[in-house]
């Protein structure tokens, strides 16, 4: 009962009267979520400038900590989308902030594998468009460490025995 | 500690529930070493997986919010560190504070390996496992033949003699004496005036 009042983010004369009546509260204001607008389709109205600007945003927050970088590069890694350049610029900046270099080598590898069956067009532009990044942080890309190319072997489990 | 993970509270098979529960949140508080966390003891799930880690560094949610290590492509920044923090990766990581540019190709290989434990061409590196398996599928498929050859020779009886060249020639024949099929089959193709097949 207190739950569904603090779900639902209204005033605090709304809320007692939800407190003492909270089969009203749903019925009155018909609400389906509390803060954010969900529609029933898939499809959101943000244009492709306006997901970049998130991102880069969200990214470039100067007390951003690991965690958070780590959760945006997975949620990206999820997306059907290879990142723009400067979401990437942005992401390896982040890597910097929480001195995480192994982080930026491996969202590299990361954007790679987005690439799908088309890498040879994608991935090289991608460099391109971020090597000032990466030569201003440092950072090599995974075909310089030689990471392009498999280096140690790990036995499978379901070969162990 | 923030205290226990949801849902994670014992059984009642003792008497006094209640008082288990608050032993054992003060259990699970104090870091017992795992000699003392018998199987049949549910501690909170964050005490039971910190255990596990040992010294490794959680850094992130994770897959499923547990803190645990795994390689994926499609999530590829995993909870935790893959290596716990030893000495050399502790004095690496004061470097890496630093200016990257100063970092040695080693160092910086160590700092990605301390992290991670295999890189992406190492887990979508071809096993060779089709190999094997074709392998085992032909080899699969030349013993049932030989088991046919076995049963053939050993279990089966002998054909009939109506199955011998000579008596599926005179069949033969008598089906050329009886007209079959003499539109668009087999006697079409005969000619009977000469007595021998058409060119």
């Amino acid at each position: 009962m207190f739950r569904n009042a603090m779900l639902s983010g209204f005033s605090s004369v709304r809320n007692v009267k939800n407190l003492f009546f909270p089969s009203l509260a749903n019925i009155k204001q018909g609400r389906v979520s509390a803060v954010c607008i969900r529609s029933m389709s898939k499809h959101s109205s943000e244009t492709e400038e306006e997901f970049d600007a998130r991102y880069e945003a969200y990214f470039n927050r100067s007390d951003i900590d690991g965690w958070d970088v780590r959760k945006a590069m997975n949620d990206l890694q999820g997306m059907d989308l290879v990142p723009e350049p400067k979401i990437i610029s942005a992401a390896l900046k982040a890597c910097r902030r929480v001195n995480d270099y192994a982080l930026a080598v491996r969202f590299l590898e990361a954007v790679k594998d987005k690439c799908g069956n088309r890498v040879k067009e994608i991935y090289p532009y991608i460099i391109q468009e971020v090597r000032p990044i990466l030569d201003e942080l440092g950072v090599n890309t995974p075909e310089e460490m030689g990471y392009d190319k498999p280096e140690l072997y790990l036995e499978s489990v379901y070969d162990i025995h | 500690m923030t205290g226990a993970g949801p849902g994670c509270l014992p059984l009642g098979n003792e008497s006094d529930i209640s008082s288990m529960a608050g032993h054992l949140l003060k259990v699970a508080t104090k870091h017992l070493p795992s000699r003392y966390v018998a199987s049949r003891i549910f501690i909170p799930s964050v005490a039971y997986h910190k255990e596990r880690i040992g010294n490794r560094e959680v850094v992130g949610f994770g897959l499923n919010g547990e803190p645990s290590y795994i390689d994926r492509t499609d999530f590829p920044m995993p909870a935790i560190r893959f290596k716990e923090n030893s000495q050399e990766i502790i004095t690496l990581r004061e470097k890496e504070k630093d200016d990257w540019r100063k970092l040695t190709m080693d160092e910086k290989k160590a700092l990605y390996r301390a992290s991670f434990c295999q890189t992406f061409a190492e887990m979508k590196a071809p096993t060779g496992e089709w190999k094997s398996v074709l392998a085992g599928t032909l080899v699969a498929m030349s013993l049932t033949i030989w088991i046919y050859v076995w049963m053939k020779k050993f279990v089966y009886q002998p054909m009939p003699e109506s199955f011998s060249p000579e008596r599926k020639a005179a069949q033969f024949q008598r089906m050329i004496d009886l007209r079959i099929n003499p539109i668009e089959g087999l006697t079409s193709n005969y000619d009977y005036e000469n007595n021998r097949w058409k060119d």
